[in-house]
């Protein structure tokens, strides 16, 4: 499996503000890689880190095999970036900022830039200035994806994209990936990675904390488990099964966290009998907030 | 719950404290914003009064010189008064500050009056940070009055420096009978640079409701450097004088309070107009739609000059529009001062005194000729101008990183390295199209009294070498140190050697101190007459500055 970005020990400290510390990181060719994190967790200073905007403070960084500080050219000649936030000429329109950049780097297929402009439903004899958040959103997609580049690196890419134009912005994230690229995401928006990658990472002050596949990662969190008994509620036989907690009684209803495998919870439930059985499997937002520790509604 | 409480406890009661905390208020927000360059407007201002007053003290230190300088003011043909103030009691320290400069510290304060009250909303709406103030529970007329009142009190404190320092220099600085500057002399002067200033801000505050922050700016600009102007020929060029009146210089010309004359009824129209300019500026923003402007239509640039192909045509593109109208400025007032070089010379055969004078400091030239007259009147605004401009060009090009737009040009293939050299490229090309618009206007000038275009029209290229010189310091700052940076410190060193023009001769200063400017080493450029050691200066710093800058911006983090 090639490496198309590779970290080691990657570290940007600002002075006494916190950068990113010691992260290592692998994301393989043709797979599409989540990097979750709360805002300020370093996720955009990774990745401007990657693009040689910052220059590490220590260890390193290469993609296609090129470390990133020596040179970055060569790089930059096969991404596609879309920044968290960006500002582009205000007084060109969207089709001229389109062009000026398919300029830059050369080589850009007239036919796919205005499939790109027409999935998108963007006017691009329109200035940019006079663009809505969103519309200028979709300027910076089709910069970013308008060359086919062999690696995306897209920071919050459906910030303010309306869903429909988010559907199509997937559809071309899935045709990316199926074409063998590699796509890095960057996101706080769970539901979209979720959608999009096959693996991701978590990064908390500055730190990673988890790397795993999404369904490995799901599999992590807990499930909330909810029998419904004809009879009275056998709470001691269940609260000493493995990886259950949190277990709490209300007449005929059992609730209860399960961590990990939920195999012995089934086993012990077909010994009685049931009204009901409901485990709701946790979406990845429940799961990236288990943790960092705090359940939904907690403010941060 | 605790910003509610904490906003109706300072409402409850209000406290000076509680209303200029900027965390509390429009009005201390805006007093914290303006904190600076309040206090280096100030700052300015009062040692410009102060040296410039010890400067006239010291160079004319007794009756017989002071006498003679009198004859010599009172003998110059309006046309050489230029844009200084009517030449009443000259031989008086004041009344000679007023002469020479006395129209050009409103100018300072006008500047930034007009860039600050241009920006107070504009700039919020662009930003987006209007919608969250105007959101909050606080009427629009409370937060642009507010906003109003915290550009009155900065102007107050500039005006508070310019009283001290009028009235400090009167008592200091004065070496003969008559040199005294009374407290009232002191405090017009100060009312007077305060309401010219309120005057040309707050008709670029009315406009920037209406067109946008841009045009507000350019129009009142473009009338108080246009009233200056006009009011300072109207002597010379008969023509201009119907339309010198229509603007505050001309209504305060007779206002002369450091010569000791005074017109004060000449400052209630000024007044009037302030708080006229005020309340359509209030009373717009109080019923338009935030953040919209109507569009002034101007012609778009050709798809070939918007520069598309690469980093430097873009830059080209993006500051061409600023270029062209450096160069229109200062063509246009080339084209005044050459046009009426013919008037000069007719009114200086008249006068051989003058004439004698002008061969003696400008000894072995053909001063009477119009390369001459542009060398004399021109040339040093001239600088100052191109100075400014480079300064903007500058700010063109360092603001793709300051705005985040490198953010995205750097993810393409494009170098850190070429980024620079394209910018320094693209900044020279747009000195040398200020620099031909503004040699156009020159040579329209001069052919139009027949003169001979040559001397001139390669001259203005002097001016070219200033900017480019300039252009590469700043190019320099920006790639080592901040982008942010660049366009202020260029515009601080174009002033520093303003300063250093001014003051060096004044003082009798070591001929050493005005060597460091660069402005001294051009020769005497609309004569002909070329000092290769400035050119070779300015080649130096200019591509020098920008290898600096390559050096520099290879080396640090991007800033988003």
């Amino acid at each position: 499996m090639t490496a198309i970005i590779q970290t080691e020990k990657l570290t940007k400290s600002y002075g006494e503000h916190r950068g990113i510390i010691d992260i290592d990181l692998q994301v393989n060719e043709g797979e599409a890689f989540g990097f979750l994190g709360p805002n300020g967790a370093g996720k955009t200073t990774t990745i401007r880190t990657l693009l040689d905007h910052l220059r590490p403070t220590s260890g390193r960084a290469t993609i296609f095999g090129i470390e990133t500080t020596v040179d970055p050219v060569a790089i930059h000649r096969r991404i596609g970036y879309l920044p968290g936030e960006f500002a582009l000429y205000d007084k060109l329109t969207g089709g001229q900022t389109i062009d000026y950049f398919a300029n830059l780097r050369g080589g850009v297929d007239a036919a796919y830039q205005a499939d790109l402009i027409r999935r998108l439903d963007i006017d691009p004899s329109r200035k940019f200035k006079e663009y809505s958040k969103g519309n200028k959103q979709k300027v910076g997609l089709i910069v970013a994806l308008q060359h086919r580049p062999d690696l995306l690196i897209l920071d919050e890419p459906t910030s303010g994209l309306d869903p429909l134009v988010q559907q199509t912005f997937f559809e071309v994230i899935r045709e990316a990936k199926a074409e063998g690229r590699t796509v890095f995401l960057s996101s706080h928006i769970l539901g979209e990675v979720e959608k999009t990658c096959d693996r991701v990472a978590i990064i908390r002050d500055g730190l990673l904390v988890k790397v795993d596949r999404v369904e490995a990662l799901r599999d992590l969190a807990h499930h909330q488990v909810e029998l419904r008994f004809s009879g009275e509620v056998p709470v001691a036989a269940f609260s000493g099964l493995p990886g259950v907690s949190d277990v709490t009684a209300d007449e005929h209803v059992l609730r209860l966290r399960v961590s990990g495998s939920i195999t012995p919870v089934v086993r012990e439930a077909a010994r009685y009998e049931l009204l009901d059985f409901v485990s709701r499997e946790p979406s990845l937002e429940e799961t990236f907030l288990a943790e960092y520790g705090r359940t939904a509604g907690q403010p941060a | 719950m605790a910003t509610s409480l904490r906003l109706r406890r300072s409402r409850s009661a209000p406290n000076v404290r509680g209303v200029v905390h900027y965390a509390r208020s429009v009005i201390g927000k805006t007093l914290r914003d303006s904190r600076r360059t309040t206090i280096i407007v100030s700052a300015l201002l009062f040692l410009l009064l102060i040296s410039v007053t010890a400067a006239v003290a010291n160079e004319f230190d007794t009756p017989t010189k002071r006498k003679s300088l009198a004859d010599l003011v009172a003998g110059l043909p309006p046309i050489l008064q230029g844009l200084a103030g009517k030449p009443i009691n000259v031989e008086t320290m004041g009344g000679y500050v007023q002469y020479k400069y006395g129209t050009f510290f409103p100018i300072v304060l006008s500047l930034w009056s007009i860039l600050a009250l241009s920006s107070t909303l504009a700039s919020e709406a662009k930003r987006g940070s209007l919608e969250f103030v105007a959101a909050a529970p606080i009427s629009r007329r409370r937060i642009v009055l507010e906003k109003l009142s915290g550009h009155i009190v900065v102007i107050t404190i500039a005006s508070v420096a310019v009283f001290l320092s009028t009235a400090i220099a009167g008592a200091v600085n004065g070496k003969l009978p008559g040199d005294e500057i009374s407290v009232t002399a002191a405090f017009a002067y100060a009312l007077q640079l305060g309401l010219m200033a309120l005057a040309a801000g707050g008709l670029a505050f009315a406009l920037s409701q209406f067109l946008g922050r841009g045009p507000g700016v350019a129009i009142a600009g473009a009338v108080m450097f246009g009233g200056w102007i006009l009011n300072g020929y109207q002597g010379a060029v008969p023509v201009l004088a119907p339309f010198a009146n229509l603007t505050w210089f001309g209504w305060t010309s007779n206002h002369l309070p450091l010569a000791g004359v005074y017109d004060w009824p000449s400052l209630i129209p000024v007044a009037l107009a302030v708080v006229l300019l005020f309340v359509i500026g209030v009373e717009a923003f109080v019923r338009r739609d935030i953040g919209t402007t109507s569009a002034v239509p101007t012609p778009s640039l050709p798809r070939f000059l918007v520069g598309l192909g690469g980093p430097a045509a873009r830059s080209f593109g993006n500051g061409l529009p600023t270029a062209l109208a450096w160069g229109l400025g200062l063509g246009i007032y080339g084209l005044v001062i050459a046009a009426s070089a013919t008037a000069f010379t007719d009114l200086i055969q008249t006068s051989p005194d003058v004439a004698r004078m002008l061969q003696q400091v400008f000894p072995g030239t053909d001063i009477l000729s119009v390369g001459g007259f542009l060398q004399l009147l021109f040339f040093q605004f001239g600088l100052i101008l191109a100075g400014l401009a480079a300064a903007t060009l500058v700010g063109s090009w360092s603001g793709h990183e300051t705005s985040g737009r490198l953010e995205m040009l750097l993810a393409t293939p494009l170098a850190r390295a070429r980024w620079v050299m394209s910018g320094g490229v693209a900044i020279a090309g747009l000195i040398v199209v200020f620099v031909v618009v503004a040699a156009i206007g020159i040579a329209i000038g001069t052919a139009m009294i027949g003169g001979d275009l040559g001397g001139p029209v390669v001259g203005t290229f002097a001016l070219g070498a200033f900017a480019a010189a300039f252009a590469g310091i700043g190019v320099a700052i920006a790639g080592v140190s901040r982008s942010s940076w660049a366009a202020p410190a260029v515009a601080l060193l174009t002033i520093g050697t303003w300063f250093v023009d001014t003051i060096v001769p004044a003082f009798k200063l070591p001929d050493l101190v005005h060597q460091l400017a660069l402005s001294a080493h051009y020769g005497l450029p609309m004569l002909g007459q070329w000092d290769v050691a400035g050119l070779v200066a300015s080649g130096v710093l200019a591509v020098g500055g920008v290898a600096v800058g390559v050096w520099g911006f290879g080396r640090r983090d991007l800033r988003s």
